[in-house]
């Protein structure tokens, strides 16, 4: 994976969430403020207009570090800052690399997962992204020696089963903690943002 | 709303430039818009940096302890609101000596989201930081979950005794770990008497009856422990104290330091009124007070009401108060 490649990997990321922002507003609305559509669409759209304007560097980590930056300023909301610590967790294992192979990438999404999970003070089973987002990276790391083709397919799958236990659990953190038990039976919106980026992932590498 | 202002939105930024004009001597400004101060006067090679960051409004909290002895930067964000993670990370940044950076500042939502984005972009340019977060209002949540309490004017002497460390030339765990076993003994607890009003919003958020004062309450007008009945000043110390030292237990022979805090609108009289209480029921105990300090320190714009800190002290604490700092709003010269 090269520059060329990251960027437009995550601006397949965008045109998805810019799809979806009414979807994902809706689901946030039930137990969030409803930011959550416009949150996602504008961090990556801010994202990859960053990643478009660094020319001159071809480093990885310095790219994602740009692109974490951005989607920080534009998308300040919780999710929005804990993308940003996602990108930025694999910034910093990408960093002096101008091309990475599969293993590289999972090793940089583990990286990620586990910045979200430290600076967020949360784990998986919180009804948050990360049942989503863990899972999936992980089957990624799992798979790799089958080829990006199926190692992707098993990660997006491996999300959408993180996906659906959300609706077993009921919410930790945030505004949807207020709500309790009545948070059963509904899925997360965070857990589906994890589940169209590993989509998105997927859609790309079938292109 | 009667306040000596300009323009509402212009309130942070001409009161950075009046600051700049005052102290240029000693302070200086890192970027165009005039957020982040940094100290101009020499610092020793290799010392580890400490910054702080947070909204304005609280002057002299949290800039005017930018200079020697405590502060090397601060960032400040408008008026109760946090600066943005990339101011903090080009302070973080300029802050270092080489030898690393301390981020020192009270636990507010916004400030600690900021400051966790601001602290990686720092480790990505080789910067090593650390953090230690104020958490001194003892009436901001039970003892049980003091990890999540609020960080109030305790705050400036954290500040002071990183700074002392820091001259020491200790490392920067070194540095952490006594600002933090500084901040394991001190306790807050503010009352408020009037609200505050924050310019571009042009009233006030929230209203206490003539008659009645909020134990407990926030530097930014967060609900307190209980809205009472106004009380006599003797009465209002006692109250401060018993709560206080239910938190921190003190026994005959301990030493403190005191820390009576003006929130804005509270003469200096009525805040020695309160320390001479506070000083005969220590006196009383046996508890000797070391270096008072008595006006304002972290305020809250035009609010009325006080705050009062304990500092249990040691020999090394008793020794980082003493030793000599210097900045546009703060130097214990005096005391």
């Amino acid at each position: 994976m090269n520059k060329l490649h990251l960027t437009e990997a995550v601006r397949t990321i965008k045109e998805l969430m810019v799809e979806k922002a009414d979807y994902l507003a809706e689901l946030d609305a039930r137990f969030g403020d409803g930011d959550l559509g416009i949150s996602m669409s504008q961090g990556f759209t801010a994202a990859t207009k960053a990643m478009e304007e660094e020319k001159d560097n071809q480093d990885l980590g310095i790219i994602l570090r740009t692109a974490a930056n951005a989607f920080n300023e534009a998308a300040p909301s919780t999710l929005g800052t804990i993308m940003s610590f996602m990108i930025m967790g694999m910034a910093k294992n990408l960093k002096g690399k101008t091309n990475s192979g599969l293993e590289e990438v999972a090793d940089a999404m583990i990286n990620g997962v586990h910045m979200i999970m430290e600076k967020a003070k949360s784990k998986p089973g919180d009804k948050t992204i990360l049942d989503s987002l863990y899972p999936g990276v992980y089957a990624l790391k799992a798979n790799i020696e089958k080829g990006k083709k199926i190692a992707f397919k098993e990660a997006l799958k491996a999300a959408e089963e993180g996906l659906e236990s959300t609706k077993n659990r009921k919410g930790k953190h945030g505004r949807i903690a207020y709500y309790g038990e009545k948070t059963i039976g509904e899925i997360d919106g965070g857990a589906v943002v994890g589940v169209l980026i590993f989509k998105a992932l997927m859609q790309y590498i079938e292109k | 709303m009667k306040k000596i202002i300009n323009n509402p939105s212009d309130f942070v930024p001409e009161v950075m430039e009046g600051i700049l004009l005052a102290y240029k001597d000693r302070v200086k400004v890192l970027d165009k818009d005039k957020r982040i101060l940094m100290k101009s006067t020499k610092t020793k090679k290799g010392k580890v940096g400490i910054v702080t960051a947070g909204g304005s409004g609280h002057l002299p909290v949290f800039l005017g302890y930018v200079g020697d002895g405590m502060l090397d930067g601060c960032a400040v964000g408008n008026v109760f609101a946090s600066p943005s993670a990339q101011k903090m990370t080009d302070m973080i940044i300029a802050a270092n000596n080489g030898a690393g950076v301390l981020c020192l500042y009270g636990n507010y939502g916004g400030d600690t989201m900021n400051f966790a984005m601001a602290v990686e972009n720092a480790e990505f340019e080789n910067v090593k930081t650390m953090e230690v977060l104020v958490k001194d209002d003892v009436a901001s949540r039970p003892k049980e979950e003091a990890a999540m309490r609020r960080g109030v004017a305790g705050m400036v002497y954290a500040f002071k005794v990183a700074g002392a460390a820091a001259d020491e030339m200790l490392s920067l765990e070194e540095v952490a770990k006594v600002t933090q076993e500084a901040l394991d003994h001190i306790r807050t607890i503010g009352i408020a008497l009037s609200p505050c009003i924050v310019p571009e919003a042009g009233k006030a958020t929230f209203s206490i009856k003539e008659d009645e004062m909020e134990f407990g309450m926030g530097i930014h007008g967060e609900p307190g422990i209980e809205v009472c009945t106004m009380k006599k000043a003797d009465e209002i110390a006692d109250s401060i104290l018993a709560e206080l030292l239910l938190d921190m237990p003190l026994k005959k022979g301990d030493e403190v330091s005191v820390m009576v805090n003006g929130l804005g609108a509270t003469p200096l009289e009525e805040q020695f009124i309160v320390y001479r209480r506070l000083h005969m029921k220590l006196a009383e105990m046996g508890v000797t007070i070391f270096i008072p300090h008595i006006g304002e320190f972290a305020t809250s714009m035009e609010m009325a009401g006080l705050s009062v800190t304990i500092f249990k002290l040691n020999d090394q604490f008793k020794k980082y108060l003493r030793v000599t700092a210097s900045t546009p709003f703060y130097t214990n010269y005096n005391k």
